[in-house]
């Protein structure tokens, strides 16, 4: 009977909660989505008025997903100058537990399945579940005030990617989005590759649960072991050997996952000794003796995270991820630094690469956005008012960028090519947004925001980043649909 | 030089690859009836096709079923290839897990035909790459780098219907055509695919060759793929299902209406496309066959082995070879056995399709038959 938890359980569940029973009680639906959805008054709009993008617009286009059209102001206020103004915007976004963000965190919990106790998942059906966590993602990045949190969510689950239409991820990936992505994306690199080396989602994803030697015969499963030396930690050209791979699948074999053919427990990890080859290995060098078991895994982690190579390929991975399709050397040798002096700290590794010259000083608007990040940008810079998902998922489908449905463990490409295609989408989604036709729960005020920004002038600034060109204001008189033709622009495609 | 082309230039050399999934289980020993196998008709004393009925196919030892004159039209044309007894390795006999299984290609990540469009040589995929005809993204498709469900051409048009975009488009050709990024001639080739797409909302289609399509939805979405390969969108890869074969009960009442439909939605494709059909592989599939001996309310139960088919693409005629029913060959409760894997069909077609080195991606773990 449980089998399948219907949304008429979640929702009786939800009104049982005395926070659920009270708002509903005393308010009508509309108001509560209301409560939930709507933050305080944003502040005042004061444009940027630089002919170029400024650091604040830049660092706002690249620690967020795009600024909302007070955020400048509010950045700008933050600093006497513009370098101090983005240092402690910096500094806020790289403590989010300082920003009070209860408004986005509630909004988030709407989605209570992929809130629930492991076990608990396979009650649900499993398109129920990606359709929640896909929801829960795109409010998150839409109305966080943690955007830089949000930011590193999005780059780790790529680099950590799972496919949740993999067998039995289908019921494990929220877990795994909830247990190592959000809980370590401003954590400790090693601590969020244990987190994900032990992920029942991940166990599932790359085959660990099936590593297993019982036998001289039985060969170890390397599907994780060769992932977690290519794309988690050392990089394809980190000096790792196939018989590194082999060594630290030998290291990894016998933990495994319980599936969902058992009663109890579904879901849950546990190492078991008599599959896991006990003998020395030699994992890039280092020795690691017999008899070690369960702590075979930390000794291989300890060695792979804390490998140079390691440092190159995160710092060169963040590097494209914040500073450009190819970045400059300098850059990910400061970030790399950063991050093996801090012991894989992300933070730390995040603030050097802030600081470098590269972010600070180098080319602007230089990344495309990737189609995720465009419908963000454009639901933020609009200040769209969203009551449904749905139909953001479906454009998301359509330009290939839909959250946990990438196929292989590589994860999204991160630069700008494999993207040229997905044009007539974005225009597609601007003129459905401006003219409110993506369906009647996503309204946006173009006249509002125009009020708000000072006028068509200030609306092209804000979601610019910069004042319009001749052309661009020309063309956006003449198009008489300012909103519609400035989110379709080529400006607006980038970051 | 050509763009990166939404309208390919070399719109002639564009390979569309059609999926047709037949949901619930086609019954294949039907759809394809044995010949010369009494086993057939004693397990089937009520529901066996006669053999008098059955259209042939050569000498082959399979037919195909009588309502299926259309297909078999195609068949003497060398436009269709008959493959009994495929199959993969599902053993749970539930519709779900087979169906994700084969559209996944195997207990994997997303789907093969997603995985086809990242794999295969040349262009980006682009807007009009991939089409799913029907209300939802289906499995086979998941993980495409680009991928609509579409109901209509209007789904691809900007705005609603009866509110231009002529001047919000003349802007956009004014921007981007100062934009020296890829995105420059992206939006080129985006506002020439625009124009083609709003030409084929406007005028409606005339199937060409005499072909005169249905009114079902089957035969709809197969008009609109026509439309759409005659347009040169860069269509490449299509999915289209025909649902409800799940015939337990009362099957040649429920499934006999299945048959025509899909018999007449196909051939009617076939002569619509004429000379076009050579660059157009039509691949039907299904999640498994079923159960040889029929049960006790003239239908039939969950088996192994089922029916492929393949039009199109080159010239046809293949035909598999039917197994023998006996109880030495049958597999499980009685089930006609998986002769070929289903993949073994797919990866030549793939090849074909511009899929050169990267086979190993689409089917991982699948060994490859010489």
């Amino acid at each position: 009977m449980e089998m399948e938890r219907s949304d008429e359980v979640t929702r009786r569940k939800f009104l049982m909660s005395s926070a659920g029973a009270a708002l509903f009680s005393m308010a009508g639906c509309e108001r509560i989505e209301k409560m939930f959805l709507l933050g305080p008054q944003p502040g005042p709009v004061v444009p940027p008025s630089g002919k170029g993008i400024d650091l604040i617009s830049h660092a706002l286009n690249r620690l967020s997903f795009g600024p909302d059209p007070s955020e400048y102001a509010r950045v700008k206020e933050m600093g006497a100058s513009e370098e101090e103004a983005v240092a402690a915007y910096v500094d806020e976004q790289l403590d989010p537990d300082s920003i009070d963000d209860k408004r986005a965190t509630r909004a988030v919990r709407r989605f209570e399945a992929i809130h629930a106790p492991l076990a608990e998942m396979y009650e649900y059906k499993e398109e129920f579940l990606l359709e929640q966590m896909t929801r829960a993602t795109l409010v998150g990045a839409t109305r966080s005030k943690r955007q830089l949190f949000e930011m590193m969510v999005h780059f780790w689950s790529d680099h950590f990617n799972i496919d949740a239409s993999k067998e039995e991820c289908r019921w494990l990936k929220a877990a795994d989005d909830r247990e190592v992505i959000r809980k370590h994306a401003l954590g400790n690199f090693l601590e969020m590759v244990r987190a994900s080396a032990l992920s029942p989602a991940m166990l599932w994803y790359l085959d660990g649960r099936e590593n297993r030697k019982q036998n001289e015969d039985e060969k170890p499963n390397e599907n994780y072991a060769r992932e977690l030396l290519e794309l988690h930690t050392l990089g394809v050209d980190g000096g790792y050997s196939q018989k590194d791979v082999m060594e630290v699948a030998r290291c990894l074999s016998g933990w495994t996952v319980r599936g969902l053919e058992r009663m109890l427990k579904k879901g849950k990890v546990s190492f078991d000794s008599e599959a896991h080859d006990d003998g020395a290995k030699v994992v890039l060098g280092h020795k690691i003796a017999a008899g070690g078991g369960k702590t075979d895994l930390d000794a291989v982690l300890e060695i792979v995270c804390g490998h140079p190579s390691t440092a190159q390929y995160l710092a060169q991975k963040l590097c494209v991820r914040f500073i450009d399709d190819d970045p400059p050397q300098d850059a990910v040798e400061a970030t790399a630094k950063a991050f093996s002096e801090s012991g894989g700290d992300i933070k730390t590794t995040l603030r050097a690469l802030f600081s470098t010259k590269a972010f600070l000083e180098g080319s602007r608007g230089s990344k495309l956005k990737r189609p995720f990040e465009f419908i963000i940008s454009a639901l933020r810079g609009s200040r769209a008012e969203v009551r449904s998902e749905l139909n953001l998922i479906d454009y998301l489908v359509r330009m290939g960028h839909a959250p946990f449905q990438y196929p292989t463990p590589d994860g999204y490409s991160d630069v700008a090519s494999p993207w040229s295609g997905t044009l007539l989408w974005r225009w597609h989604f601007a003129i459905a947004l401006a003219r409110n036709e993506i369906d009647k729960k996503i309204k946006v005020d173009e006249a509002d925001l125009i009020e708000k920004a000072g006028g068509v002038a200030g609306l092209s600034a804000s979601l610019l980043g910069r004042v319009p060109t001749e052309e661009e204001s020309a063309s956006i008189t003449r198009s008489g649909e300012a909103l519609a033709l400035l989110l379709a622009s080529p400006g607006f495609q980038w970051r | 030089m050509k763009g990166t082309g939404i309208v390919s230039g070399n719109g002639d050399e564009q390979r569309t690859l059609v999926v047709v999934f037949l949901r619930g289980g086609a019954d294949g020993l039907t759809l394809a009836p044995p010949v010369g196998d009494q086993v057939y008709h004693d397990l089937r004393s009520n529901i066996a096709v006669s053999e008098g009925e059955v259209l042939k196919l050569g000498a082959a030892n399979c037919g195909l079923h009588p309502a299926m004159s259309g297909l078999h039209d195609v068949f003497k044309d060398g436009g269709l290839s008959v493959i009994p007894a495929v199959g993969s390795e599902d053993e749970t006999r539930s519709h779900f897990y087979a169906q994700d299984l084969m559209e996944h290609g195997g207990a994997v990540a997303g789907g093969w035909l997603g995985r086809f469009l990242r794999y295969r040589e040349g262009r980006q995929p682009t807007a009009l790459s991939a089409v799913a005809l029907g209300k939802k993204m289906p499995e086979v498709l998941r993980g495409a780098p680009a991928a609509t469900v579409m109901e209509s051409m209007d789904t691809f048009s900007l705005g609603k219907k009866g509110v231009s975009t002529a001047k919000f488009k003349a802007e956009l050709a004014g921007l981007y055509g100062a934009e020296t990024s890829l995105l420059g001639p992206a939006a080129r080739d985006t506002l020439q695919a625009l124009d083609r797409v709003a030409e084929l909302a406007k005028t409606s289609y005339s199937p060409e060759h005499g072909a005169e399509y249905s009114d079902d939805s089957f035969s709809n979405g197969l008009r609109q793929a026509a439309q759409l390969v005659r347009a040169r969108v860069g269509l490449e890869a299509v999915s289209l299902d025909l649902d409800g074969w799940d015939s337990h009960f009362a099957q040649e009442t429920l499934i006999a209406p299945m048959i025509t439909r899909l018999s007449e939605g196909l051939s009617t494709f076939y002569q619509d496309l004429g000379p076009l059909m050579r660059k157009v592989t039509v691949v039907v599939m299904t999640e498994f066959g079923r159960r040889v001996a029929e049960n006790s309310s003239f239908g039939t139960d969950h088996g192994s082995g089922g029916l492929m088919m393949v039009m199109g693409g080159k010239e046809r005629g293949l035909v598999g070879t039917m197994p023998k029913l006996d109880a030495g060959t049958l597999i499980g409760p009685g089930d006609v056995p998986v002769v070929t894997d289903y993949r073994s069909i797919l990866i030549p077609e793939l090849k074909m399709h511009g899929v050169r080195e990267t086979v190993g991606e689409i089917f991982p773990g699948f060994a490859q038959e010489k």
